[in-house]
């Protein structure tokens, strides 16, 4: 046993056969075994272990490190990352092309691979992800699936009391009702109304289910007392700042005898969540307006959690079996008619947190979205401008390949095999990729600010996440492989005898290749330019569409909401009086972004029980409001202030074409309510939602508005009228700011996204014109480099400047008209899909694309021209002298 | 150009090479060293400037016999060359020299000198 104990430690003597040397194994074995030996003798086992293990150690030092294969291709990998060092040097030109191609290219893709990650990460922080949904309608009638999120309050006791899977359930309101939206703010302690947006309503439950994290006061009780809301960190920070805001009232809109007191103070809620309240108020205990109501109105967002395990569907199907078996007799007793329909065609359906803000499921609701057709738009152009981007650099280097060729028949007659040569040129291009990437996390960081305008968001780049650089790394040995494949294998095929002698001409069998390449890099080009004069057409269209309103005369005033009604009548006469007003009404209804929003269902009166009628908006405008807006009546006449307008309505042409008779002025209309009107005029069909969709059936009764006083001026002196105007609203309230909006501004603001998409087409046409302009720069100059002989000998013969140009540009030329051919009807049909059957379309007519082709080939014969030129007007004697 | 200044601890090894003469292995030397100058030293740092001095041309060296506390394997025995000598040489020389005019040690000298 004795004898067994006495040997050196295995695992040490393993480890150090694993990295020594093996010449020098047998006598650093035999080494340590004597010291080994000799400190077990002198002092102990344990010791002499030990002191092996430390010795093993000392041994880590480079002259005893195997001399292995790997270090072999390590020494030949410094050599190569020192040969393309030097032939970046020697042709600082082209090497500049090729790495800042790349780093465009890799910092658009950069980009876009932050918004896509930004875009799917919404709502993906939840503790309990898979269990937290909202509640939404589905309708599926004929094969197609609508869906729709809004719902009936007293649905929320019903599912608690049936449904035992579900853990919690919460109704929100967001759309404009009550308070929701923007409110003016103050403390108690403040005089000075502060806008402030982000409103909505809740109850209790919500912050529960999506589980806000608290900064001061308890989650589960923030919300339950009667007038309580929950302000957001940011919010508390600004209103008091360093308390705790609990118990403390806040009053809105300068209406101190409803004040709200502060149940809590939450975490502002992540960037990507796809709501984003800075004020949740209470649905608890209320009297009146939101968190009231019975089945006859759709008018809440209801979020879930349901317990851990429970199965989405049959949550789905018991929802539908309560509604079945008490739901539609709710429904009848509240008088809605289409019951059977309902019954047929309308079911439930969870929609997964992480769904709601990209909306794969395409619920229709007033939330702003992402939208999963931008992500795959961006995602593709990104994909397309790398792909030109790896183009650029296989068309340079092997058209560079004579220099190269010598180069390799060199190496080849000194004892290269192909595979070190294919391995040359793979660490060449990855070095240029390399670089690329250095470049393009500079041009990145640059551009993220314009970039985050561009799309609406606020990214960053993350330096410091983990998966950051390693990727980064990742992805520049992917694009050089994949970019230098081609030409490593080309390159390394010459064979030694024929280059050295001279046999090859350069590039002959890569000619076709790189063609083409410059064809794919241009019709991708021109494809995006389409993109772009197609959408910039769209917008024009829309902006200069005619709307049956006057949008470029009308400005509004915000915050009427904490005046009395007396005191917005006396506003509105003081209004009127200056000289450049020519109209005012008081109406929160606006045929723009940002409008109150009021639906109801309508009948003729004779037409109640037998059809189920149709639903229409639903506008209280005073009788100044047709003639603010410029809006045109057809038939019969405007409101004029009498008591007979409270049973009075105007309608527009497409609600009077819903109604179905000739003469529609004079008949009686009864709404789902039972209140009835007679019609009095009928207006000119406006715009008032999207002008993607068709025109929507509308209702005007006359009503006096809350907070928004439209104006419209004519004087071309605005500055002038607004300050005036100022001067009379700090009259009424010098305790709150003067805030005002153009109407064509709010206008602009509901094509936001598809703005955004058209600046989008135009910033990666432009990008990707720079990337294939540079590539047939650099390709231009080496075609010229290569035929100056034979130019100077046509110019000794009589050749005219004129004559070089066209035979020089000729052949280039010829791509990119290929390229043309091909991109015009792809661009037709990727624009076509692209635009979908929107209403007010624009006509993809043949001058756009002729516009498109025209500009191509323009910017293509720009770049060839530089060296072209430049080749045609060279003396002759120059560079035939060298012969 | 190879390196051929000496180090301290290259010169203490080089000497040592010379005393042990067929002594001379890595374990060896480093026990030598240990015992006469009372500094540790791993075998792995001897052996690592061993090579250096074989490599700068000081040191030759070869495979000597196999002996049983080492497992029956042989052992590398260095050998000083002339030029490992005559870099002692002259590392010795310079210092001398130096010694030589250190005050009080060498004021005889200085004297001659006439400083």
């Amino acid at each position: 046993m004795r004898e067994r104990r006495n040997i050196p430690p295995k695992i040490a003597q393993r480890l150090l056969l694993r990295f020594l040397r093996e010449d020098y194994a047998e006598e650093v074995l035999g080494d340590l075994d004597e010291k080994f030996l000799s400190v077990c003798q002198k002092q102990s086992n344990l010791r002499a272990k030990l002191n092996y293990w430390k010795q093993v150690i000392h041994y880590v030092r480079p002259f005893a490190f195997k001399r292995s294969k790997y270090s072999k291709h390590s020494f030949m990998l410094g050599h190569y990352i020192k040969i393309s060092w030097r032939s970046i040097l020697r042709h600082k030109a082209l090497s500049t092309i090729k790495i800042g191609g790349f780093a465009v290219g890799i910092a658009a893709c950069l980009l876009i691979a932050l918004y896509v990650g930004n875009e799917l990460s919404y709502d993906s922080h939840y503790q309990d992800q898979d269990q937290i949904f909202r509640i939404t309608n589905q309708w599926t009638e004929g094969g197609e699936v609508g869906r729709w999120s809004n719902l009936q309050g007293p649905l929320k006791e019903v599912i608690e009391e049936n449904i035992p899977e579900v853990e919690q359930v919460a109704k929100t309101v967001f759309w404009s009702w009550g308070n929701a939206g923007t409110n003016l703010v103050r403390t108690e302690s403040s005089q000075l109304n502060i806008e402030e947006g982000g409103f909505i309503y809740a109850d209790p439950e919500l912050l529960d289910i999506l589980q806000v994290k608290m900064v001061y006061g308890v989650r589960s009780q923030a919300l339950t007392a009667p007038n309580s809301l929950v302000i957001s960190r940011s919010i508390a920070d600004k209103y008091f700042p360093n308390v705790d805001p609990v118990g403390k009232q806040i009053i809105l809109n300068d209406k101190t005898d409803e004040a709200y007191t502060v149940g809590g103070v939450m975490a502002d809620f992540p960037d990507n969540s796809h709501i984003q309240p800075d004020f949740i108020m209470t649905l608890a205990e209320r009297q009146s307006g939101p968190g009231t109501g019975g089945w006859c109105c759709t008018n809440y967002i209801f979020y879930t959690k349901i317990k851990a395990g429970a199965d989405k569907q049959r949550v789905e199907q018991k929802l539908l079996d309560v509604r079945d078996s008490y739901v539609m007799g709710q429904l009848k007793t509240a008088g809605k008619t289409g019951l059977e329909e309902m019954e047929l065609h309308h079911s439930y359906y969870l929609q997964p947190i992480a769904d709601a803000y990209i909306n794969t499921a395409e619920v229709s609701d007033d939330i702003t979205h992402g939208s999963m057709e931008l992500v795959w738009i961006f995602g593709a152009i990104a994909m397309v401008i790398l792909l030109l981007a790896c183009v650029n650099f296989i068309n340079l280097t092997t058209a560079k390949s004579l220099q190269r060729a010598k180069e390799v028949g060199l190496r080849k007659v000194v004892g290269s095999v192909r595979s070190d040569l294919i391995g040359q040129y793979l660490s060449e291009s990855v070095v240029f990729s390399m670089l690329a990437i250095l470049l393009a996390l500079i041009i990145a960081y640059v551009a993220l600010p314009g970039f985050n305008q561009l799309a609406n968001k606020s990214l960053i780049m993350p330096w410091f996440s983990s998966w950051f650089l390693p990727s980064l790394c990742a992805v520049g040995v992917l694009i050089g492989v994949i970019s230098g494949i081609y030409p490593a294998f080309y390159l390394s095929k010459f064979r030694p005898v024929e280059v050295l002698k001279g046999k090859i001409s350069a590039g002959r069998g890569t000619a076709h290749v790189r063609g083409a390449m410059v064809v794919f890099q241009f019709m991708v080009t021109i494809v995006l330019l389409i993109g772009a004069i197609v959408t910039h057409q769209q917008f024009q269209l829309i902006m200069n569409k005619s709307l049956g309103y006057d949008k470029d005369q009308v400005i509004t005033i915000h915050g009427l909401n904490t005046l009395d009604s007396a005191n917005k009548a006396s506003l509105k006469q003081e209004v009127l009086n200056l000289p450049s007003v020519q109209g005012a009404t008081v109406s929160d209804f606006r045929p723009v972004a940002g409008t109150a929003i009021h639906n109801r269902t309508y009948w003729l009166a004779s037409a109640r029980l037998i059809d189920d009628g149709f639903e229409a908006a639903r506008w209280s405008v005073d009788e100044d409001y047709l003639d603010t807006y410029g809006m045109r009546l057809v038939a019969g006449k405007n409101f004029s202030g009498a008591a007979s307008d409270q049973e009075a309505l105007i309608i527009n042409e497409t609600m009077a074409g819903m109604l179905g008779l000739q003469e529609a002025v004079g008949v009686q209309v009864i709404d789902m309510f039972d209140q009835k009107y007679r019609v009095i005029g009928i207006v000119q069909d406006f715009h008032f939602e999207t002008l993607f969709a068709e025109v929507e059936p509308l209702a005007m009764v006359y009503g006096s508005g809350k907070s928004v006083l439209s104006v419209n001026i004519s004087s071309e002196d605005v500055a002038n009228t607004l300050s005036s105007i100022e001067a009379v609203w700090n009259d009424f309230k010098p305790n709150q700011q003067f805030r005002y909006a153009f109407l064509n501004q709010s206008f602009q603001k509901m094509y936001e996204s598809f703005i955004r998409a058209k600046s989008i087409f135009l910033v990666f046409a432009v990008l990707s014109i720079i990337i294939a302009c540079l590539g047939l720069f650099a390709l231009s100059a080496y075609m010229v480099e290569q035929r100056s002989k034979e130019v100077s000998i046509r110019k000794v013969l009589g050749a005219s400047v004129a004559g070089i140009f066209t035979l020089l540009s000729f052949d280039f030329i010829k791509l990119v008209l290929i390229a043309l051919l091909l991109a015009i009807p792809l661009g037709w049909f990727l624009m076509d899909v692209f635009l979908g059957d929107i209403h007010n379309r624009v006509d993809l007519s043949w001058y756009l694309f002729a516009f498109a082709g025209v500009v191509g080939v323009l910017v293509a014969m720009i770049t060839i021209s530089f060296e072209t030129i430049k080749a045609a007007l060279v003396n002759p004697a120059k560079r035939l002298r060298s012969e | 150009m190879k390196e051929t200044k000496l180090g301290e601890f290259e010169e203490v090894l080089l000497l040592l090479v010379g005393i042990l003469e067929e002594d001379a292995y890595a374990f060896k030397i480093a026990e030598e060293f240990e015992a006469q100058s009372g500094r540790s030293a791993s075998i792995g740092s001897v052996h690592s400037t061993l090579d250096r001095l074989k490599e700068k041309g000081f040191l030759t060296s070869e495979m000597g016999q196999p002996t049983a506390e080492r497992g029956g394997r042989r052992k590398r025995i260095y050998t000083i060359t002339n030029v490992g000598r005559n870099a002692l040489q002259a590392s010795r020389d310079f210092k001398v020299n130096l010694w030589n005019q250190y005050p009080g040690l060498a004021i005889d000298k200085l004297n001659i000198l006439g400083l």
